[in-house]
Protein backbone atom coordinates (compact mmCIF):
# COMPACT_ATOMS: atom_id res chain seq x y z
CA UNK A 1 0.00 0.00 0.00
CA UNK A 2 1.83 2.97 -1.24
CA UNK A 3 -0.66 5.44 0.21
CA UNK A 4 0.15 4.39 3.75
CA UNK A 5 3.65 5.38 4.73
CA UNK A 6 4.91 6.19 8.16
CA UNK A 7 4.97 9.73 6.98
CA UNK A 8 2.17 9.98 4.44
CA UNK A 9 3.42 13.37 3.31
CA UNK A 10 6.82 12.09 2.31
CA UNK A 11 10.01 13.73 3.44
CA UNK A 12 10.38 17.44 2.69
CA UNK A 13 11.75 18.04 -0.77
CA UNK A 14 10.40 14.76 -2.15
CA UNK A 15 7.69 14.63 -4.76
CA UNK A 16 5.28 13.38 -2.13
CA UNK A 17 5.77 16.31 0.16
CA UNK A 18 2.82 18.64 0.33
CA UNK A 19 2.88 21.44 2.82
CA UNK A 20 -0.77 21.04 3.78
CA UNK A 21 -1.97 18.23 5.98
CA UNK A 22 -4.40 15.60 4.77
CA UNK A 23 -7.86 16.23 6.06
CA UNK A 24 -9.20 13.89 8.73
CA UNK A 25 -11.67 12.52 6.23
CA UNK A 26 -8.96 11.57 3.78
CA UNK A 27 -6.88 10.01 6.54
CA UNK A 28 -9.93 8.11 7.74
CA UNK A 29 -10.79 6.64 4.38
CA UNK A 30 -7.20 5.68 3.75
CA UNK A 31 -7.12 3.93 7.09
CA UNK A 32 -10.37 2.16 6.32
CA UNK A 33 -9.11 0.93 3.00
CA UNK A 34 -5.91 -0.28 4.57
CA UNK A 35 -7.98 -2.11 7.16
CA UNK A 36 -10.11 -3.62 4.41
CA UNK A 37 -7.02 -4.89 2.60
CA UNK A 38 -5.65 -6.38 5.81
CA UNK A 39 -8.95 -8.01 6.73
CA UNK A 40 -9.47 -9.56 3.33
CA UNK A 41 -5.89 -10.78 3.27
CA UNK A 42 -6.27 -12.32 6.71
CA UNK A 43 -9.75 -13.76 6.53
CA UNK A 44 -10.90 -13.65 2.93
CA UNK A 45 -11.31 -16.65 0.67
CA UNK A 46 -9.24 -17.42 -2.40
CA UNK A 47 -10.86 -16.37 -5.68
CA UNK A 48 -10.21 -19.85 -7.05
CA UNK A 49 -12.11 -22.09 -6.57
CA UNK A 50 -14.61 -20.39 -4.35
CA UNK A 51 -15.69 -17.21 -6.17
CA UNK A 52 -14.81 -18.70 -9.52
CA UNK A 53 -17.36 -21.46 -8.95
CA UNK A 54 -20.15 -18.93 -8.56
CA UNK A 55 -18.91 -16.98 -11.56
CA UNK A 56 -18.84 -20.12 -13.68
CA UNK A 57 -22.35 -21.16 -12.71
CA UNK A 58 -23.66 -17.68 -13.49
CA UNK A 59 -21.80 -17.56 -16.81
CA UNK A 60 -23.26 -20.91 -17.82
CA UNK A 61 -26.73 -19.61 -17.01
CA UNK A 62 -26.04 -16.58 -19.23
CA UNK A 63 -24.89 -18.70 -22.16
CA UNK A 64 -27.87 -21.05 -21.78
CA UNK A 65 -30.30 -18.12 -21.70
CA UNK A 66 -28.73 -16.67 -24.86
CA UNK A 67 -28.93 -20.02 -26.67
CA UNK A 68 -32.51 -20.43 -25.44
CA UNK A 69 -33.53 -17.02 -26.79
CA UNK A 70 -31.86 -17.80 -30.13
CA UNK A 71 -33.75 -21.12 -30.37
CA UNK A 72 -37.14 -19.62 -29.49
CA UNK A 73 -36.52 -16.77 -31.95
CA UNK A 74 -35.55 -19.12 -34.79
CA UNK A 75 -37.96 -22.00 -34.34
CA UNK A 76 -41.07 -19.87 -33.91
CA UNK A 77 -40.35 -17.72 -36.98
CA UNK A 78 -40.26 -18.46 -40.68
CA UNK A 79 -38.11 -17.54 -43.66
CA UNK A 80 -40.49 -14.80 -44.68
CA UNK A 81 -40.29 -11.44 -42.98
CA UNK A 82 -44.02 -11.72 -42.26
CA UNK A 83 -43.59 -14.94 -40.29
CA UNK A 84 -42.71 -13.28 -37.03
CA UNK A 85 -42.27 -15.65 -34.13
CA UNK A 86 -42.63 -14.98 -30.43
CA UNK A 87 -39.52 -12.85 -30.48
CA UNK A 88 -40.06 -11.09 -33.78
CA UNK A 89 -39.17 -11.87 -37.38
CA UNK A 90 -35.75 -13.06 -38.50
CA UNK A 91 -35.48 -9.87 -40.54
CA UNK A 92 -37.83 -7.24 -41.87
CA UNK A 93 -38.25 -6.47 -45.57
CA UNK A 94 -35.04 -5.38 -47.27
CA UNK A 95 -34.14 -1.74 -46.73
CA UNK A 96 -35.77 0.50 -49.29
CA UNK A 97 -34.92 4.19 -49.16
CA UNK A 98 -37.82 4.79 -51.57
CA UNK A 99 -40.58 3.78 -49.17
CA UNK A 100 -41.39 6.29 -46.56
CA UNK A 101 -44.24 4.48 -44.88
CA UNK A 102 -42.03 2.70 -42.43
CA UNK A 103 -42.29 3.72 -38.79
CA UNK A 104 -38.80 4.07 -37.39
CA UNK A 105 -38.28 2.11 -34.23
CA UNK A 106 -34.97 1.54 -32.46
CA UNK A 107 -33.89 -1.55 -30.56
CA UNK A 108 -35.66 -1.91 -27.21
CA UNK A 109 -32.87 -0.50 -25.07
CA UNK A 110 -33.23 2.84 -26.83
CA UNK A 111 -36.98 2.96 -26.24
CA UNK A 112 -36.56 5.18 -23.20
CA UNK A 113 -34.74 7.80 -25.29
CA UNK A 114 -37.24 7.29 -28.10
CA UNK A 115 -40.12 7.93 -25.77
CA UNK A 116 -38.40 10.81 -24.00
CA UNK A 117 -38.52 12.60 -27.35
CA UNK A 118 -42.29 12.36 -27.47
CA UNK A 119 -42.47 14.59 -24.45
CA UNK A 120 -40.66 17.47 -26.10
CA UNK A 121 -41.96 19.31 -29.11
CA UNK A 122 -40.14 20.57 -32.16
CA UNK A 123 -38.63 23.07 -32.35
CA UNK A 124 -38.91 24.88 -29.03
CA UNK A 125 -37.95 22.19 -26.58
CA UNK A 126 -36.82 19.21 -28.63
CA UNK A 127 -33.21 20.05 -27.86
CA UNK A 128 -34.01 19.20 -24.22
CA UNK A 129 -34.93 15.67 -25.23
CA UNK A 130 -32.18 15.05 -27.77
CA UNK A 131 -29.34 16.81 -26.00
CA UNK A 132 -30.30 18.45 -22.73
CA UNK A 133 -31.54 15.60 -20.58
CA UNK A 134 -29.19 12.91 -21.97
CA UNK A 135 -26.19 15.20 -21.43
CA UNK A 136 -27.28 16.01 -17.90
CA UNK A 137 -27.78 12.33 -17.08
CA UNK A 138 -24.40 11.51 -18.59
CA UNK A 139 -22.66 14.15 -16.47
CA UNK A 140 -24.36 12.82 -13.33
CA UNK A 141 -23.39 9.27 -14.29
CA UNK A 142 -19.71 10.09 -14.67
CA UNK A 143 -19.55 12.45 -11.72
CA UNK A 144 -21.38 10.15 -9.33
CA UNK A 145 -18.34 9.02 -7.30
CA UNK A 146 -17.44 12.66 -6.73
CA UNK A 147 -20.96 13.81 -5.92
CA UNK A 148 -21.48 11.09 -3.34
CA UNK A 149 -18.38 11.07 -1.15
CA UNK A 150 -19.85 9.83 2.12
CA UNK A 151 -18.31 6.61 3.38
CA UNK A 152 -21.65 5.01 4.17
CA UNK A 153 -22.38 2.11 1.86
CA UNK A 154 -25.57 0.62 3.33
CA UNK A 155 -28.41 1.62 1.06
CA UNK A 156 -30.93 2.11 3.89
CA UNK A 157 -28.67 4.79 5.32
CA UNK A 158 -28.31 6.52 1.95
CA UNK A 159 -31.78 7.99 1.45
CA UNK A 160 -30.79 10.21 -1.47
CA UNK A 161 -29.03 7.40 -3.31
CA UNK A 162 -31.89 5.00 -2.60
CA UNK A 163 -34.43 7.47 -3.92
CA UNK A 164 -32.32 8.16 -7.00
CA UNK A 165 -31.97 4.43 -7.67
CA UNK A 166 -35.69 3.80 -7.40
CA UNK A 167 -36.58 6.86 -9.47
CA UNK A 168 -34.08 5.96 -12.19
CA UNK A 169 -35.22 2.34 -12.34
CA UNK A 170 -38.92 3.27 -12.38
CA UNK A 171 -38.59 6.06 -14.96
CA UNK A 172 -36.39 3.94 -17.24
CA UNK A 173 -38.90 1.09 -16.90
CA UNK A 174 -41.91 3.29 -17.57
CA UNK A 175 -40.27 5.06 -20.53
CA UNK A 176 -39.16 1.72 -22.01
CA UNK A 177 -42.62 0.27 -21.58
CA UNK A 178 -44.29 3.33 -23.04
CA UNK A 179 -41.83 3.33 -25.93
CA UNK A 180 -42.69 -0.32 -26.59
CA UNK A 181 -46.41 0.30 -26.36
CA UNK A 182 -46.27 3.58 -28.30
CA UNK A 183 -49.02 3.86 -30.81
CA UNK A 184 -48.00 2.93 -34.31
CA UNK A 185 -49.19 5.13 -37.11
CA UNK A 186 -52.71 4.13 -38.00
CA UNK A 187 -53.33 2.73 -41.43
CA UNK A 188 -55.96 5.07 -42.78
CA UNK A 189 -58.62 4.14 -45.32
CA UNK A 190 -61.13 6.08 -47.40
CA UNK A 191 -63.38 6.45 -44.40
CA UNK A 192 -60.72 8.15 -42.33
CA UNK A 193 -59.94 10.45 -45.23
CA UNK A 194 -63.59 11.45 -45.57
CA UNK A 195 -63.85 12.12 -41.86
CA UNK A 196 -60.72 14.22 -41.83
CA UNK A 197 -61.77 16.12 -44.96
CA UNK A 198 -64.99 17.07 -43.19
CA UNK A 199 -63.55 17.76 -39.76
CA UNK A 200 -60.71 19.85 -41.15
CA UNK A 201 -62.91 21.59 -43.68
CA UNK A 202 -60.41 20.77 -46.44
CA UNK A 203 -61.01 21.73 -50.08
CA UNK A 204 -61.18 18.86 -52.56
CA UNK A 205 -57.77 19.87 -54.03
CA UNK A 206 -56.16 18.92 -50.74
CA UNK A 207 -57.29 15.31 -50.89
CA UNK A 208 -54.34 13.85 -52.88
CA UNK A 209 -52.01 15.52 -50.44
CA UNK A 210 -53.94 14.14 -47.49
CA UNK A 211 -53.72 10.60 -48.83
CA UNK A 212 -50.06 11.04 -49.61
CA UNK A 213 -49.53 12.33 -46.10
CA UNK A 214 -50.94 9.14 -44.63
CA UNK A 215 -49.06 6.92 -47.07
CA UNK A 216 -45.64 8.51 -46.76
CA UNK A 217 -44.96 7.77 -43.14
CA UNK A 218 -45.63 11.28 -41.83
CA UNK A 219 -47.94 9.76 -39.21
CA UNK A 220 -44.96 7.83 -37.85
CA UNK A 221 -43.98 11.01 -36.05
CA UNK A 222 -46.68 13.66 -36.54
CA UNK A 223 -50.20 13.89 -35.24
CA UNK A 224 -52.86 15.12 -37.65
CA UNK A 225 -56.47 15.63 -36.61
CA UNK A 226 -55.95 13.20 -33.75
CA UNK A 227 -54.40 10.52 -35.98
CA UNK A 228 -50.83 9.31 -35.89
CA UNK A 229 -48.25 9.58 -33.17
CA UNK A 230 -45.96 12.22 -31.75
CA UNK A 231 -42.42 10.91 -31.98
CA UNK A 232 -39.07 12.62 -31.90
CA UNK A 233 -40.58 15.96 -31.01
CA UNK A 234 -42.59 16.22 -34.23
CA UNK A 235 -45.33 18.86 -33.94
CA UNK A 236 -49.06 18.40 -34.44
CA UNK A 237 -49.80 19.46 -38.02
CA UNK A 238 -53.55 19.85 -37.68
CA UNK A 239 -53.43 23.63 -37.90
CA UNK A 240 -49.98 24.11 -39.40
CA UNK A 241 -51.40 26.03 -42.37
CA UNK A 242 -52.71 28.82 -40.18
CA UNK A 243 -49.25 29.77 -39.00
CA UNK A 244 -47.93 33.10 -40.16
CA UNK A 245 -45.81 33.08 -43.30
CA UNK A 246 -46.16 29.38 -44.04
CA UNK A 247 -47.55 28.81 -47.50
CA UNK A 248 -47.41 25.98 -49.98
CA UNK A 249 -44.02 27.05 -51.35
CA UNK A 250 -42.59 27.05 -47.85
CA UNK A 251 -43.97 23.59 -47.05
CA UNK A 252 -42.68 22.17 -50.29
CA UNK A 253 -39.16 23.37 -49.61
CA UNK A 254 -39.36 22.27 -46.01
CA UNK A 255 -40.51 18.71 -46.66
CA UNK A 256 -38.06 18.29 -49.51
CA UNK A 257 -35.15 19.19 -47.29
CA UNK A 258 -35.77 19.94 -43.61
CA UNK A 259 -32.01 20.53 -43.14
CA UNK A 260 -32.38 23.82 -44.92
CA UNK A 261 -34.51 24.98 -42.02
CA UNK A 262 -32.21 23.68 -39.33
CA UNK A 263 -34.27 20.54 -38.74
CA UNK A 264 -31.79 17.69 -38.39
CA UNK A 265 -34.27 15.09 -37.17
CA UNK A 266 -36.90 14.81 -39.89
CA UNK A 267 -35.90 12.65 -42.87
CA UNK A 268 -35.33 14.28 -46.25
CA UNK A 269 -38.29 13.65 -48.56
CA UNK A 270 -36.75 14.86 -51.81
CA UNK A 271 -37.29 11.34 -53.17
CA UNK A 272 -41.08 11.84 -53.24
CA UNK A 273 -40.73 13.88 -56.40
CA UNK A 274 -41.82 17.38 -57.36
CA UNK A 275 -45.44 16.52 -58.03
CA UNK A 276 -46.04 14.69 -54.76
CA UNK A 277 -44.28 17.36 -52.77
CA UNK A 278 -46.50 19.96 -54.34
CA UNK A 279 -49.63 18.00 -53.39
CA UNK A 280 -48.39 17.58 -49.84
CA UNK A 281 -47.60 21.27 -49.58
CA UNK A 282 -51.07 22.25 -50.79
CA UNK A 283 -52.61 19.93 -48.25
CA UNK A 284 -50.54 21.37 -45.45
CA UNK A 285 -51.36 24.92 -46.46
CA UNK A 286 -55.05 24.07 -46.40
CA UNK A 287 -54.78 22.59 -42.92
CA UNK A 288 -56.08 25.28 -40.64
CA UNK A 289 -57.51 23.18 -37.86
CA UNK A 290 -61.00 23.18 -39.34
CA UNK A 291 -61.75 26.59 -37.87
CA UNK B 1 12.36 -48.41 3.05
CA UNK B 2 13.53 -45.21 1.59
CA UNK B 3 15.21 -46.71 -1.44
CA UNK B 4 12.21 -47.64 -3.68
CA UNK B 5 10.41 -44.50 -2.69
CA UNK B 6 13.38 -42.42 -3.56
CA UNK B 7 13.76 -44.01 -7.01
CA UNK B 8 10.14 -43.42 -7.69
CA UNK B 9 10.28 -39.90 -6.46
CA UNK B 10 13.35 -39.11 -8.47
CA UNK B 11 11.57 -40.31 -11.55
CA UNK B 12 8.54 -38.34 -10.63
CA UNK B 13 10.70 -35.34 -10.09
CA UNK B 14 12.12 -35.71 -13.56
CA UNK B 15 8.68 -36.04 -15.06
CA UNK B 16 7.42 -33.09 -13.14
CA UNK B 17 10.41 -31.05 -14.14
CA UNK B 18 9.88 -31.93 -17.77
CA UNK B 19 6.21 -31.10 -17.52
CA UNK B 20 6.78 -27.85 -15.71
CA UNK B 21 9.70 -26.77 -17.86
CA UNK B 22 7.54 -24.86 -20.36
CA UNK B 23 5.83 -23.07 -17.48
CA UNK B 24 9.16 -22.18 -15.91
CA UNK B 25 10.40 -21.01 -19.27
CA UNK B 26 7.34 -18.82 -19.65
CA UNK B 27 7.52 -17.53 -16.11
CA UNK B 28 11.18 -16.62 -16.39
CA UNK B 29 10.54 -14.55 -19.50
CA UNK B 30 7.12 -13.07 -18.89
CA UNK B 31 6.08 -13.48 -15.27
CA UNK B 32 2.70 -14.62 -16.60
CA UNK B 33 2.55 -17.75 -14.46
CA UNK B 34 3.02 -15.74 -11.31
CA UNK B 35 0.44 -13.23 -12.50
CA UNK B 36 -2.08 -15.98 -13.18
CA UNK B 37 -1.41 -17.53 -9.78
CA UNK B 38 -1.90 -14.14 -8.17
CA UNK B 39 -5.15 -13.65 -10.07
CA UNK B 40 -6.52 -17.07 -9.11
CA UNK B 41 -5.44 -17.23 -5.49
CA UNK B 42 -5.89 -13.60 -4.47
CA UNK B 43 -8.21 -13.21 -1.52
CA UNK B 44 -11.76 -11.94 -1.88
CA UNK B 45 -14.11 -11.06 0.99
CA UNK B 46 -15.71 -14.14 2.46
CA UNK B 47 -19.24 -12.87 2.11
CA UNK B 48 -19.51 -11.98 -1.54
CA UNK B 49 -22.81 -12.98 -3.08
CA UNK B 50 -24.41 -13.97 -6.36
CA UNK B 51 -24.75 -10.24 -6.99
CA UNK B 52 -21.00 -10.18 -7.38
CA UNK B 53 -21.18 -12.57 -10.33
CA UNK B 54 -22.93 -10.00 -12.53
CA UNK B 55 -19.63 -8.51 -13.68
CA UNK B 56 -18.20 -11.79 -14.88
CA UNK B 57 -21.61 -12.65 -16.37
CA UNK B 58 -21.41 -9.45 -18.40
CA UNK B 59 -17.93 -10.41 -19.52
CA UNK B 60 -19.23 -13.81 -20.58
CA UNK B 61 -22.00 -12.19 -22.61
CA UNK B 62 -19.39 -9.98 -24.28
CA UNK B 63 -17.22 -12.99 -25.11
CA UNK B 64 -20.26 -14.69 -26.65
CA UNK B 65 -20.68 -11.55 -28.78
CA UNK B 66 -17.02 -11.67 -29.79
CA UNK B 67 -17.03 -15.31 -30.84
CA UNK B 68 -20.36 -15.22 -32.67
CA UNK B 69 -19.40 -11.87 -34.17
CA UNK B 70 -16.21 -13.27 -35.68
CA UNK B 71 -18.18 -16.13 -37.26
CA UNK B 72 -20.81 -13.71 -38.56
CA UNK B 73 -18.07 -11.59 -40.13
CA UNK B 74 -17.05 -14.62 -42.21
CA UNK B 75 -20.43 -14.67 -43.93
CA UNK B 76 -21.60 -11.08 -43.83
CA UNK B 77 -21.04 -8.73 -46.77
CA UNK B 78 -21.15 -5.06 -45.77
CA UNK B 79 -22.53 -3.54 -48.93
CA UNK B 80 -26.13 -2.47 -49.47
CA UNK B 81 -26.60 -4.70 -52.51
CA UNK B 82 -25.71 -7.94 -50.79
CA UNK B 83 -25.92 -7.37 -47.03
CA UNK B 84 -29.57 -8.42 -46.71
CA UNK B 85 -29.02 -11.43 -48.94
CA UNK B 86 -25.99 -12.56 -46.95
CA UNK B 87 -28.00 -12.32 -43.72
CA UNK B 88 -30.81 -14.38 -45.25
CA UNK B 89 -28.35 -16.95 -46.54
CA UNK B 90 -26.63 -17.19 -43.18
CA UNK B 91 -29.87 -17.51 -41.24
CA UNK B 92 -31.65 -20.00 -43.45
CA UNK B 93 -29.00 -22.04 -45.22
CA UNK B 94 -25.64 -22.11 -43.46
CA UNK B 95 -25.35 -24.97 -40.97
CA UNK B 96 -26.12 -23.57 -37.52
CA UNK B 97 -25.93 -20.10 -39.01
CA UNK B 98 -29.25 -19.32 -37.37
CA UNK B 99 -27.78 -20.22 -33.99
CA UNK B 100 -24.76 -17.97 -34.42
CA UNK B 101 -26.85 -15.04 -35.60
CA UNK B 102 -29.56 -15.67 -33.02
CA UNK B 103 -27.00 -15.78 -30.23
CA UNK B 104 -25.38 -12.58 -31.48
CA UNK B 105 -28.71 -10.82 -31.76
CA UNK B 106 -30.11 -11.88 -28.42
CA UNK B 107 -26.72 -11.88 -26.73
CA UNK B 108 -26.65 -8.14 -27.44
CA UNK B 109 -29.79 -7.62 -25.39
CA UNK B 110 -28.51 -9.88 -22.61
CA UNK B 111 -25.22 -7.96 -22.61
CA UNK B 112 -27.00 -4.61 -22.24
CA UNK B 113 -29.32 -5.92 -19.51
CA UNK B 114 -26.40 -7.42 -17.58
CA UNK B 115 -24.45 -4.15 -17.82
CA UNK B 116 -27.38 -2.32 -16.25
CA UNK B 117 -27.83 -4.99 -13.54
CA UNK B 118 -24.13 -4.93 -12.79
CA UNK B 119 -24.22 -1.16 -12.54
CA UNK B 120 -27.29 -1.27 -10.29
CA UNK B 121 -25.53 -3.74 -7.98
CA UNK B 122 -22.44 -1.53 -7.81
CA UNK B 123 -24.63 1.45 -7.03
CA UNK B 124 -26.64 -0.45 -4.42
CA UNK B 125 -23.48 -1.59 -2.66
CA UNK B 126 -21.86 1.84 -2.87
CA UNK B 127 -18.96 0.10 -4.56
CA UNK B 128 -18.12 3.20 -6.60
CA UNK B 129 -16.83 5.03 -3.53
CA UNK B 130 -13.19 5.65 -2.63
CA UNK B 131 -10.92 4.22 -3.90
CA UNK B 132 -12.95 2.78 -6.77
CA UNK B 133 -14.12 6.03 -8.41
CA UNK B 134 -12.04 5.48 -11.51
CA UNK B 135 -13.46 2.03 -12.04
CA UNK B 136 -16.99 3.44 -11.99
CA UNK B 137 -15.99 5.86 -14.74
CA UNK B 138 -14.45 3.07 -16.79
CA UNK B 139 -17.66 1.09 -16.29
CA UNK B 140 -19.81 4.03 -17.38
CA UNK B 141 -17.67 4.36 -20.53
CA UNK B 142 -18.15 0.65 -21.19
CA UNK B 143 -21.91 1.08 -20.86
CA UNK B 144 -21.94 3.87 -23.43
CA UNK B 145 -19.65 2.00 -25.83
CA UNK B 146 -21.85 -1.06 -25.40
CA UNK B 147 -24.94 0.92 -26.33
CA UNK B 148 -23.10 2.26 -29.38
CA UNK B 149 -22.32 -1.34 -30.33
CA UNK B 150 -26.05 -1.95 -30.22
CA UNK B 151 -26.74 1.12 -32.32
CA UNK B 152 -24.17 0.36 -35.01
CA UNK B 153 -25.01 -3.34 -35.12
CA UNK B 154 -28.69 -2.63 -35.61
CA UNK B 155 -28.11 -1.27 -39.13
CA UNK B 156 -26.10 -4.21 -40.43
CA UNK B 157 -28.96 -6.57 -41.51
CA UNK B 158 -29.93 -3.71 -43.85
CA UNK B 159 -33.66 -4.34 -43.54
CA UNK B 160 -36.41 -1.75 -43.15
CA UNK B 161 -36.28 -1.75 -39.35
CA UNK B 162 -32.53 -1.27 -39.41
CA UNK B 163 -32.55 1.39 -42.09
CA UNK B 164 -35.22 3.68 -40.70
CA UNK B 165 -34.20 3.33 -37.07
CA UNK B 166 -30.68 4.31 -38.05
CA UNK B 167 -31.81 7.31 -40.07
CA UNK B 168 -33.66 8.62 -37.06
CA UNK B 169 -30.82 7.72 -34.69
CA UNK B 170 -28.20 9.48 -36.79
CA UNK B 171 -30.44 12.50 -37.31
CA UNK B 172 -30.90 12.76 -33.56
CA UNK B 173 -27.17 12.89 -33.06
CA UNK B 174 -27.15 15.72 -35.56
CA UNK B 175 -29.04 17.91 -33.12
CA UNK B 176 -26.09 17.84 -30.72
CA UNK B 177 -24.38 21.19 -30.22
CA UNK B 178 -21.16 21.88 -32.16
CA UNK B 179 -20.13 18.29 -32.88
CA UNK B 180 -23.60 17.06 -33.91
CA UNK B 181 -23.49 17.76 -37.66
CA UNK B 182 -19.85 16.68 -37.77
CA UNK B 183 -20.75 13.37 -36.12
CA UNK B 184 -23.50 12.81 -38.67
CA UNK B 185 -21.04 13.31 -41.50
CA UNK B 186 -18.56 10.89 -39.96
CA UNK B 187 -21.19 8.21 -39.33
CA UNK B 188 -22.94 8.50 -42.66
CA UNK B 189 -19.88 9.08 -44.78
CA UNK B 190 -21.82 11.99 -46.24
CA UNK B 191 -24.94 13.96 -45.60
CA UNK B 192 -27.31 11.02 -46.02
CA UNK B 193 -27.28 7.29 -45.28
CA UNK B 194 -25.88 5.46 -48.28
CA UNK B 195 -23.34 3.02 -49.59
CA UNK B 196 -20.53 4.33 -47.40
CA UNK B 197 -22.66 4.33 -44.26
CA UNK B 198 -22.96 0.55 -44.05
CA UNK B 199 -19.22 0.01 -44.42
CA UNK B 200 -18.54 2.63 -41.78
CA UNK B 201 -21.00 1.19 -39.32
CA UNK B 202 -19.52 -2.25 -39.96
CA UNK B 203 -15.96 -1.07 -39.31
CA UNK B 204 -17.01 0.83 -36.19
CA UNK B 205 -19.08 -2.11 -34.98
CA UNK B 206 -16.48 -4.82 -35.40
CA UNK B 207 -13.13 -3.05 -35.14
CA UNK B 208 -13.22 0.29 -33.38
CA UNK B 209 -15.74 -0.31 -30.60
CA UNK B 210 -14.76 -3.91 -29.71
CA UNK B 211 -11.12 -2.84 -29.55
CA UNK B 212 -11.96 0.01 -27.20
CA UNK B 213 -14.24 -2.22 -25.15
CA UNK B 214 -11.57 -4.90 -24.80
CA UNK B 215 -9.02 -2.34 -23.66
CA UNK B 216 -11.42 -0.84 -21.13
CA UNK B 217 -12.44 -4.27 -19.84
CA UNK B 218 -8.75 -4.96 -19.27
CA UNK B 219 -8.42 -1.75 -17.29
CA UNK B 220 -11.68 -2.49 -15.45
CA UNK B 221 -10.45 -5.93 -14.36
CA UNK B 222 -7.01 -4.66 -13.47
CA UNK B 223 -8.57 -2.10 -11.14
CA UNK B 224 -10.78 -4.78 -9.57
CA UNK B 225 -7.74 -6.95 -8.92
CA UNK B 226 -5.64 -4.06 -7.64
CA UNK B 227 -8.26 -2.57 -5.33
CA UNK B 228 -9.99 -5.78 -4.34
CA UNK B 229 -13.60 -6.89 -4.48
CA UNK B 230 -15.96 -4.90 -2.25
CA UNK B 231 -17.70 -6.87 0.42
CA UNK B 232 -21.37 -6.45 1.16
CA UNK B 233 -22.13 -3.08 2.75
CA UNK B 234 -23.81 -4.72 5.73
CA UNK B 235 -20.88 -7.02 6.28
CA UNK B 236 -19.70 -6.77 9.89
CA UNK B 237 -16.02 -6.70 9.02
CA UNK B 238 -13.98 -3.60 8.34
CA UNK B 239 -13.84 -4.96 4.85
CA UNK B 240 -17.46 -4.00 4.51
CA UNK B 241 -18.70 -2.29 7.65
CA UNK B 242 -19.81 1.25 7.06
CA UNK B 243 -17.85 3.39 9.49
CA UNK B 244 -15.87 1.60 12.09
CA UNK B 245 -15.04 4.23 14.65
CA UNK B 246 -12.43 3.98 17.32
CA UNK B 247 -10.87 0.64 18.10
CA UNK B 248 -12.66 -2.23 16.50
CA UNK B 249 -14.68 -4.50 18.78
CA UNK B 250 -12.97 -7.76 19.55
CA UNK B 251 -13.96 -10.32 17.01
CA UNK B 252 -15.70 -13.45 18.13
CA UNK B 253 -13.31 -15.84 16.48
CA UNK B 254 -11.46 -14.84 13.39
CA UNK B 255 -13.47 -17.07 11.10
CA UNK B 256 -16.95 -15.81 10.62
CA UNK B 257 -19.46 -18.51 11.35
CA UNK B 258 -23.01 -18.85 10.07
CA UNK B 259 -22.78 -17.43 6.53
CA UNK B 260 -19.73 -19.44 5.62
CA UNK B 261 -20.60 -19.77 1.97
CA UNK B 262 -21.98 -16.30 1.71
CA UNK B 263 -23.72 -17.46 -1.39
CA UNK B 264 -26.99 -15.75 -0.64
Amino acid sequence: MSVQRRNPQGPPGSAKHFPGKKSPRVLQREAQFKQYKADVQARGKPFYPWAMFHDTVMSLVVVIVIIGLACVWYFTSGENPEDAGWLGPRYAEPADPGTTTFVPRPDWYFYFLFYLLRIFKWPDSVILGTVGIPTLLMIILFALPFLDVRRERRIIRRPVAATALVLTAVSMGVLTYKGAAAEEATAAGEETFDQIMAAQNLPEEARPGLELYFQSGCTGCHTYAGEGSSNLGAPDLTAIGSQQGKDAAYFQRYVANPREFGNEVMPVYQTLGEENLQALAEFLEASKGGG
Amino acid sequence: MAVPVRTKSRRRQQVEQAALYPLDWLEERSGLVGATKYFLFRKVPGDISWGHTLGSATLTAFLVQTITGVILAMYYRPDPDSAYESIQHLTNEVTLGWLVRGMHRWGASVFIILMFFHMARVFLFGAYKYPRELNWIVGALLLILGMFEGFTGYLLPWDQTAYWATIVGVNLQGTGPFVGPFLVNVLNGGAEIGVDTLARFYAIHMLLLPGAIFALIGLHLWLVIRLGVTSQPWSPEAAGAGEPEGPKPAREGLVRQSRGGGSE
